[in-house]
């Protein structure tokens, strides 16, 4: 199978989570784009190492989905916590680390 | 006297360590400090009566500190830095008397650990040492304008020491630099001035590196351009720091000059010496012209302490014997001058709050005695003959001549620059009519006063009636330093 | 005889400085005058007597002995060894016996006219102070000790100008002599380091620049004499440094007598005589000499004519004698100038003395035309100045005559006619405006009758009657042969001359000449002020011009003192706030300008971050595939 189609799935992945990140305003959707754009590299990992005929990438793509589990866990906790003090999810509201201090 | 140098050094900064531990009281901590700085005087006086005119490094102590980085506890005196040692360790006392009654403790210890600073910077022979020490006398400088100064003290107290951190940064960056490149060369470091100083490297390097040295000292001294901290920071100073920095500090970038500039980087010096002789000449006029309509005593007298000091630029670029011994003869007979100024400026505004010339006149009616001094000093920086600064002028126009010419015309001019404000300036606070200030609040000279001028004077009368004795005291130091520059003329 | 030499310089200052520490010292007032009068008065009579033992010394041996002495090695660096010592050969013991004679006279002559006076220690100080620097400068035997004592005689001369200092204006005079003076200075120093890198290694005392002369190029040397003079220029007020002598005239009178008279501003004179070896090389620079010298002379005389402060007539009349002593010098007959130094210094202390007498009378006044008929009331006072007025406008027998003679003889014979005519003027002039002080302030009716004299004190006018013999018979001792003399005085200080003969009959001819004018002067002057003068208005332009000293100082002060304070101003207002630290000042600006922009970017939404980021790394990753070609 020609690797390219994998590249191009991959990159439409990153594509779709990257204007989610920058367009939607919900913590929620926001944390899938990201998701969405951590599997597409996953992809591009694992397709080179099969290109490339050596276990590296394949073994990154694992570690990284290691990883991307606990993360996940501590992101939902994040946005419940965040949803407990402020009733919002909305990441406009999370202005606090812009120059103007206290601007909404 | 193994340590004497060592003593020397740290002889004040631990009576500060002491005295703060026991938290003495104001008494205890005048005469404790006035103490120590007169022993510190009888120390360097001792270290006068051995020294030989004759050896060039001497008394020199070496001691292991940073083994891994070849960064030594290395000093030793010369001819050089002994005559700054010498006025260093005279002034400090004096200013001790000066400020007796002062109620506030912070003086005393800072001028104590000014002391060590500026000794430390004398004597020290190991770069990083030099930079560790040359840092240390900004701190009390700092506090000294910051906390006790007059006017927008701490903004100008901010002013001095971004500028100088600013040379002293470039400075620290041609040290490791230097220290980098002798590593590459034997394959371990050192930091000693005789090590870095047998060192070659290239020309394009050396004249960057120079340039770090360079403007590191431009601005002490200051060479214009480099001088809007001066007169902010002087009219700013208590007189303690003022007589420091004017009759000690700007010298002290001249010293610098000449222990780093002229040992390290001959080479790139004389590459840079049409620039810094110009910026001399344009000093000399431009600081005495500055000068003339200041309103107020400390800033003329900033401005003609660079003047001077351009000068002494000048005369230390024209690199040959006349021009150096007129150098080294004028910063030890402007800091005596400036350092009487600076402590009468001190003086008339202790007795009437101000130091504006518009409020004064007529002292030599109410306080002839004052006016007396006041003239004498005043006179002594221009360079009136009888005084050591006449014969340090002589000196530094020929040197000039033997380089060329037009430099020599220009040096000349110091001739007329200082008694363009001076006499004008004399006219209006001492002669004339007696001002109200000058009438309700003058008195005469107290005693303790005039023992505190009458040395100053002394020695400037000294200086210029029989220079020989004096200037054979470092000629030979000079000589053999130009010699091994290898332009000797 | 060194002793003594060393003696003749040293005494005047250590009594200097006896006297000035007993001042400074006695808040009490508790010493008495007659403390400072005793030493101040001894010290300079027994230098009079030393420097006559020395005159007679070198008078009884051969003309080339001199009298040296080494007080002690003042400088020495690498090959350069200054002593500090002092030679007497003719030319300088002639200077030294009437330095301190005439020092003398005027000392006694202060101990009367400044008694009572606040300041009488201190007077008495300066005085002495003046006498050793001005020793110091002619028994010098190198330029660098002649340097020292030629700045000292400036610094005292600006203390006693400024004697008076409670008045501003006194000190602005004491001022403007110093920085002229050092204007001078300056050049002077300037043809010092010239000749100090020509003469390398060669040593630098006058003896060893004579021996040297012929190895220096005559480029360098005209340079060094050029300068040299502009330093003269500045102690004798010669155009176009002769400002501050008018003014000078602010001091005591007798420190007009003795420093602004008959001593310090010889000084010039006698150090372009004292290089007589290197201005013989450079006759175009001694052309110049003249010139400035004849050209000060007639125009001193022209504004003197119409002065009416009986202290600034004389004051321009000096000038103008100057000017003929730079005439004499610059043309090569060092030893007429010399002579005219001389001779001069008697006939015009005098008349400062005789002025000052007057000024005393008449409780300080100085205004001549408010003076008259004072022939009566002081007539010691009238007959010395009388001689002495006669003495300056060249009338024979009288001592002017036979020095202003030989210096307008050797211009003619020396074929500079239009120096010569111009001097012949001047001579004429001098002759009138001389005369016509002397008949308003002596003979003519006085307007105001009421002034009351004051009685003067013997030492006031005992001295003027010593200068009255002076100034009559010191003429005699440089009469030359036409004359009946045998230029005695010539002969005695054998200055490398340029000689022209001259036959007797042209020497009558040319003494004629000069006494014509002179009288000629007198009659004008006679015709004019005997009766009821009129103090000249300023109605007509030539004469506002002349009166109000053609602007001079108005057009100085407006070149440099008001340039100078402009420029001061400006340099502070505009280049230090504005330019220096207006360029370190935009430097923060700028920068936080850019931090302003930038933190505008960190607005705390968590998508514009991520467009950053993006941007970052597209950025990153394209620099790398195409500028770094990493594939």
């Amino acid at each position: 199978m020609n690797p390219d189609n994998f590249l191009y799935l991959s990159i439409i992945l990153f594509a779709i989570g990257l204007i989610g990140i920058i367009s939607r305003k919900n913590l929620f959707v926001i944390y899938m784009s990201i998701e969405l754009m951590l599997s597409s590299v996953n992809l591009v990992l694992a397709t080179f190492s099969r290109v490339h005929s050596e276990h590296d990438g394949a073994v990154i793509a694992l570690l990284m989905i290691a990883v991307i589990a606990a993360e996940a866990a501590i992101f939902l906790a994040l946005i419940v916590y965040l949803y407990k003090n402020t009733k919002t999810i909305d990441s406009e509201a999370f202005t606090q680390l812009s120059h103007k201090r206290g601007a909404k | 006297m193994q340590n004497l140098l060592s003593l020397i050094i740290f002889l004040p900064i631990s009576a500060v360590v002491l005295m703060g531990l026991f938290q003495v009281s104001l008494k205890v901590l005048r005469v404790i400090s006035l103490a120590t700085s007169v022993l510190v005087f009888l120390l360097v006086s001792y270290l006068g009566l051995n020294f030989d005119p004759l050896q060039s490094m001497q008394f020199v102590e070496v001691l292991p500190w940073i083994e891994s980085y070849g960064i030594n506890y290395f000093v030793g005196v010369d001819a050089i830095s002994y005559i700054l040692l010498f006025l260093v360790s005279l002034f400090i006392p004096m200013l001790f008397v000066f400020i007796w009654d002062e109620d506030r403790k912070g003086f005393f210890y800072n001028l104590l650990l000014l002391q060590t600073g500026v000794m430390g910077t004398l004597l020290s022979l190991d770069l990083i040492l030099f930079y560790l020490f040359w840092e240390m006398m900004l701190l009390p400088i700092f506090i000294m304008i910051g906390a006790y100064g007059y006017g927008l003290r701490q903004a100008n107290a901010m002013k001095i020491i971004m500028m100088t951190v600013l040379g002293s940064m470039t400075m620290l960056f041609s040290i490791l630099y230097l220290g980098y490149l002798f590593f590459e060369d034997n394959g371990f470091w050192s930091f000693s001035l005789f090590g870095l100083s047998s060192m070659s490297f290239s020309s394009d390097i050396s004249i960057i590196l120079a340039a770090g040295f360079l403007l590191a000292f431009s601005i002490k001294i200051p060479l214009v351009g480099f001088h809007t901290w001066m007169a902010p920071a002087y009219s700013s100073a208590p007189t303690p720091a003022l007589v420091i920095l004017s009759a000690i500090m700007a010298k002290l970038g001249i010293y610098g000059l000449w222990r780093f500039g002229f040992t390290l980087f001959e080479g790139p010096l004389s590459y840079y010496a049409p620039l810094t002789i110009t910026l001399s000449i344009v000093g000399i006029l431009f600081y005495a012209i500055h000068a003339i309509m200041e309103k107020d005593l400390k800033r003329m007298f900033a401005f003609s302490s660079a003047s001077h000091l351009s000068l002494i630029t000048l005369g230390l670029f024209s690199i040959n014997i006349y021009s150096w011994s007129g150098s080294l003869y004028l910063v030890a007979t402007h800091a005596i001058s400036s350092a009487g100024i600076f402590l009468l400026i001190g003086m008339i505004g202790k007795r009437i709050k101000s130091i504006k010339i518009s409020d004064l006149g007529g002292i030599a009616t109410v306080a002839p005695k004052f006016a007396f001094f006041f003239a004498f000093f005043a006179l002594s920086i221009a360079g009136i003959p009888g005084t050591g600064g006449f014969v340090a002028e002589l000196l530094i126009i020929m040197g000039a001549f033997k380089y060329s010419f037009w430099v020599g015309v220009f040096a000349a001019t110091t001739m007329i620059s200082a008694i363009l404000f001076i006499f004008w300036m004399l006219q209006r606070t001492i002669y004339g009519k007696v001002s109200q200030k000058v009438a309700d609040g003058f008195y005469e000279l107290s005693r303790v006063e005039l023992l505190l001028l009458l040395p100053l004077m002394l020695l400037l009368v000294l200086t210029g009636i029989f220079p020989s004795f004096f200037i054979s005291f470092f000629e030979p130091t000079l000589g053999m330093m130009l010699f091994q520059i290898g332009d000797i003329s | 005889m060194s002793t003594l030499l060393l003696l003749v310089v040293f005494l005047p200052f250590l009594s200097a400085l006896v006297l000035g520490l007993t001042y400074l010292f006695d808040t009490h007032k508790r010493v008495n005058e007659k403390f400072y009068t005793i030493l101040g008065v001894a010290v300079p009579i027994l230098v009079t007597i030393l420097s006559f033992v020395i005159v007679l010394d070198l008078m009884s041996h051969s003309s080339t002995t001199v009298v040296t002495a080494v007080a002690f090695n003042w400088l020495s660096i690498d090959s350069f060894h200054i002593d500090l010592a002092f030679v007497a050969d003719p030319l300088s013991a002639v200077m030294i016996s009437f330095i301190t004679f005439i020092g003398t006279l005027i000392h006694i002559y202060a101990a009367a006219y400044m008694s009572s006076d606040q300041g009488f220690g201190k007077f008495f100080s300066y005085f002495n102070l003046f006498l050793g620097s001005m020793l110091l400068l002619v028994l010098a035997s190198n330029p660098i000790i002649m340097f020292i004592g030629w700045e000292l005689v400036g610094l005292v001369s600006y203390l006693l100008i400024g004697f008076y200092n409670k008045e501003y204006e006194n000190v602005t005079a004491a001022n403007k002599a110093f920085i002229v003076n050092r204007v001078g200075d300056f050049g002077f120093i300037i043809g010092l380091g010239i000749l100090f890198v020509a003469m390398g290694d060669n040593g630098f005392t006058f003896a060893d620049i004579k021996e040297n002369i012929y190895a220096i190029d005559n480029h360098t040397l005209t340079l060094v004499g050029i300068f040299l003079f502009i330093g003269a220029m500045g102690k004798s007020a010669q155009i176009p440094l002769y400002v501050w002598l008018p003014d000078a005239m602010a001091g005591p009178t007798p420190v007009s007598a003795l420093i602004h008279a008959a001593t310090m501003v010889t000084a010039g004179v006698y150090m372009v005589a004292r290089f007589s070896f290197l201005y013989n090389e450079i006759p175009q620079v001694g052309e110049f000499i003249a010139i400035i010298g004849v050209s000060s002379a007639l125009f001193a005389a022209i504004i003197a004519s119409y002065q009416s402060d009986i202290k600034k007539i004389l004051a321009y009349s000096t000038m103008s004698q100057l000017g003929y002593m730079f005439v004499a010098v610059g043309l090569g007959a060092y030893s007429a100038g010399i002579f005219h130094v001389f001779t001069h210094a008697f006939f015009k202390a005098l008349l400062f003395m005789g002025a000052g007498a007057v000024i005393i009378a008449l409780h300080h006044e100085q205004n001549i035309f408010k003076m008259g008929s004072l022939k009566k009331a002081l007539p010691l006072v009238y007959i010395t100045m009388f001689i002495a007025t006669l003495a300056i406008s060249g009338i024979p027998p009288f001592a002017g005559f036979f020095s202003k003679d030989a210096i307008l003889n050797h211009a003619f014979m020396s074929e500079h006619y239009t120096i010569w005519v111009l001097g012949v003027i001047t001579a004429f002039l001098t002759a009138f405006y001389m005369f016509r002080m002397l008949f308003i302030v002596f003979v003519a009716d006085m307007k105001n009758n009421h002034i009351e004299h004051k009685a003067l004190s013997k030492a006031l006018t005992y001295p003027l009657i010593v200068l009255a013999i002076g100034a009559t018979f010191a003429g005699f001792l440089g009469a030359n042969e036409a004359y009946g003399g045998s230029d005695l005085f010539k002969s005695f200080i054998s200055l490398n001359d340029i000689n022209y003969s001259i036959s007797h009959s042209t020497e009558y001819m040319l003494g004629f000449v000069n006494v014509l004018v002179s009288l000629l002067g007198v009659t004008l002057a006679y015709k004019y002020f005997r009766t009821s003068p009129q103090e000249p208005l300023p109605n007509k332009r030539v004469r506002t011009l002349i009166i109000n000293k053609f602007y001079v100082d108005e057009l100085y002060d407006r070149l440099f003192v008001q340039n100078l304070r402009s420029l001061s101003n400006f340099f502070n207002k505009t280049v230090d706030e504005k330019l220096i630290d207006g360029f370190i000042n935009n430097v923060v600006h700028l920068n936080l300008y850019v931090a302003s922009k930038f933190t505008s970017l960190q607005n705390g939404k968590i998508q514009h971050y991520s467009i950053y980021l993006l941007s970052g790394v597209s950025m990153m990753s394209l620099l790398l595939i195409y500028i770094l070609e990493v594939r």
